[in-house]
């Protein structure tokens, strides 16, 4: 029980500090109590209080009906209240405190009894050394305060208890100088499966990922489901923001792993943003805004992961709404340019293709990475309209070099999304002119991951007019086996995770070997990504991978310079061996 | 069986350093899940070396969900890769609760190595490259 529920008038505490009885109160228990074995006042057995007597022996002596009725089938006359309570069940240290009131004019207690009921007990003194016990059965009224705190779904806290927590946590933390963190945690891509497979689905999903949560937290933390797919955490601890930090990254690992559901295989991912009291302000609300902050920052660093507030991060966050606005200008402003890296095929060390990837050359800002402003191009909503021009530009450049070089362009889980993919890869085909046979469209995981039997659809149908499919960045997120089964693909990109140094870490070896022949068993390519030094390329080459993109083959250039590197012969592999 | 399942995952284990913290970390492994699995009629086998665990786990479809959501909060357990999980017409491991095989390096060469060995034939990958690899471990285990 959690003080903070405590209606007033049961708050055994506050009823203490009162100290005197009240007037009614005298009325009954006064005089006619004076002697122990005395006339009795005739409301006393009708009741609805129970009411117990005991002797200057602390031997209950006297039950009223009410009484009777809450211990049914004992008989406490005779008894102590501590062998009442404890035969039923009352925990040693409430029935104990009962038992030995003594000096003080009043003790209240609450005692839990083992078929949780929920007594408050009030013991007074009486003038003839006997005491005299007023129980007051609150089993329903804790149950039902306990119920509206409650989120009915997960039995987790809801808004309102995690606010009075945290108010009492603030408290605690203004008196002590102790630390308190607030985490509030989004799910990511949980409205998907909600949509796809449906609320009672969502639902199970929720209490599972509660019972991740809570699993992770210790008894004195609170964990609260906020919103839909939204929680929070309030965790005291003395090293802060070390131990939020700590629970912060296990949150983000804990939830994000695979689940399976009635049948299903569910990816979704945690978002934390933390905050700590008192070094970031000692006020809730102020607080609970800067946890929102640090959430919105770990959002914009691509979910998936957790960020502490900062002071600072406003002007961050600030900094970043400005970048957004230069990004939508950026395609009417022509500064986005398409660059290609080539594809070399390994057995024969000659360009088999290039990826064309995007460059954004800011007059003021300079060059923008993609790493930076992709993700803010998808989280504003731009993304469709930016991978459409990369892939127009891309079929039409593709449209100057010689003979069967195909040209492989990035799609956004984004842009499975709209229904519109199949649209614009044959406008964009047709307008260029480019046969659908040279253009290659890399996917990753993450467009897989959504509503997948619409997505296999667009697949199927763009294989079906010759293009190509590929699987990028093949390794670094779920890797399923079953899309390789589920899904049409041509080729798989194993990613320059598994490819760095692979000449020294066999354990990579052995995973590019295992990938390379399950591909070669499912009629699929596959390309070595990264591949920086002449030693890399022979391993991925010997490990069986059918080609290879990177540094040591190729750096990204621009369009012309890619014809001149098909026409000058000097490509591949081969050629930079014998340098 | 009707509803059997079949879960494949693998992952990176984070027990600590050490051949006998690793043994007794495996003891206890294989201890509860073979209680558990004999009580929730689940069957599979265990692979492990210092670098990772493999699993496979045959079943109720509830059965397999529960066993799977407690390996997913076991630290124990870091980067679980879910690398199957579909309905299964028959058991292969009918007769382990959860077989442990393959200890060694040499048998996670002899892993690495299986897509290229065994000459996969695509319309039966539901299996997986390391399902495959267990079975035939367990059955060398069987013979031995």
């Amino acid at each position: 029980m959690r003080h903070g529920l405590t209606p007033p008038r049961h708050d055994p505490d506050r009823a203490a500090a009162n100290g005197s009885p009240t007037g009614s109160d005298q009325a009954l228990f006064g005089d006619p109590l004076r002697s122990a074995s005395g006339p009795r006042p005739t409301a006393l057995p009708e009741m609805a209080t129970a009411v117990i007597i005991l002797n200057e022996d602390r031997e209950i002596e006297y039950v009223n009906a009410s009484a009777e009725a809450l211990f049914a089938g004992v008989d406490p006359i005779g008894c102590t209240m501590e062998a009442l309570l404890t035969s039923c069940g009352a925990r040693g240290v409430e029935a104990a405190r009962l038992s030995s009131a003594a000096d003080e004019p009043i003790t209240c207690t609450r005692v839990h009894l083992a078929d949780s009921r929920v007594l408050d007990c009030e013991v007074r003194p009486l003038s003839n050394g006997g005491f005299v016990l007023s129980l007051d059965d609150v089993t329903d009224h804790v149950r039902s305060a306990e119920l509206a705190n409650r989120d009915p779904l997960t039995g987790l806290a809801n808004r309102t208890l995690f606010h009075h927590q945290l108010l009492d946590r603030l408290e605690v933390v203004k008196r002590n100088s102790g630390r308190v963190a607030i985490l509030l945690i989004d799910l990511d891509r949980f409205k998907a499966i909600n949509d796809t497979l449906g609320h009672p689905l969502g639902d199970a999903l929720l209490r599972k990922v509660s019972a991740r949560l809570t699993g992770a937290l210790r008894d004195e933390d609170v964990a609260a489901r906020l919103g839909g797919d939204e929680f929070g955490v309030i965790q005291s601890a003395a090293e802060q923001p070390d131990a939020a930090e700590l629970l912060a990254a296990r949150l983000v690992d804990l939830i994000g792993r695979t689940y399976v559901l009635e049948g299903h295989t569910i990816h979704i991912g945690a978002t934390i943003g933390v905050t700590v009291a008192p070094r970031d302000g000692l006020d809730a609300d102020v607080l609970l805004k800067n946890a929102d902050l640090a959430l919105y920052q770990a959002k914009a660093a691509g979910k998936g992961t957790f960020r502490v507030y900062e002071t600072g991060m406003t002007e961050r966050i600030q900094a970043r709404r400005l970048l957004e606005i230069d990004l939508r200008r950026a395609l009417a402003l022509k500064q986005f340019d398409v660059v290609y890296q080539p594809q070399v095929d390994i057995a024969t060390g000659a360009i088999s293709g290039f990826e064309a990837l995007i460059r954004w050359q800011h007059p003021v800002r300079g060059p923008v990475s993609p790493g930076e402003f992709i993700p803010a191009a998808e989280e504003i909503g731009i993304i469709s309209a930016v991978s459409e021009w990369v892939l127009r530009t891309a079929c039409r450049e593709a449209m100057s070099w010689p003979g069967d070089i195909s040209v492989a362009v990035n799609l956004s889980p984004v842009q499975f999304r709209n229904g519109r993919l199949l649209e614009v890869v044959t406008s964009a085909l047709s307008a260029t002119g480019l046969p659908a046979s040279r253009l290659e469209l890399e996917i990753t995981e993450g467009a897989l991951l959504e509503n997948s039997d619409a997505v296999l659809a667009v697949l199927r149908s763009l294989r079906a007019l010759g293009i190509r499919i590929s699987m990028d960045d093949f390794g670094t997120g779920y890797s399923s086996l079953s899309y390789l089964q589920k899904f049409p693909l041509d080729k798989i990109k194993i990613d320059r995770s598994f490819i760095r140094n692979i000449d020294h870490e066999p354990d990579r070896l052995h995973l590019v070997r295992a990938i390379a022949a399950l591909a070669k068993g499912l009629g699929m390519k596959t390309t070595a990504e990264g591949v920086e030094t002449l030693a890399e390329l022979q391993c991925v080459r010997s490990e069986g991978c059918t080609e290879v993109q990177g540094y040591f083959t190729g750096r990204p250039v621009p369009a012309r310079e890619a014809a001149a590197l098909l026409s000058s012969g000097v490509q591949g592999s081969s050629s930079r061996e014998n340098d | 069986m009707a509803d059997l399942y079949r879960l494949v995952y693998y992952s990176r284990n984070r027990v600590a350093d050490g051949p006998e913290a690793l043994d007794t970390a495996i003891s206890s492994i294989l201890e509860a899940s073979r209680r558990n699995n004999a009580r929730d009629n689940v069957t599979g086998a265990l692979m492990f070396n210092s670098g990772c665990f493999a699993q496979v786990l045959e079943g109720r479809r509830e059965a397999i969900e529960d066993v799977f959501e407690r390996i997913q909060q076991d630290e124990r357990h870091g980067d679980v890769s879910l690398l199957a999980f579909e309905p299964a017409s028959r058991r292969a491991f009918a007769n382990w609760s959860m077989g442990f095989v393959g200890a060694s390096v040499h048998e996670t060469m002899r892993y690495s190595g299986t897509a290229e060995a065994s000459g996969f034939d695509p319309s039966r990958m539901t299996g997986d490259a390391l399902f495959e690899t267990l079975v035939r471990l367990a059955i060398e285990e069987e013979k031995a």
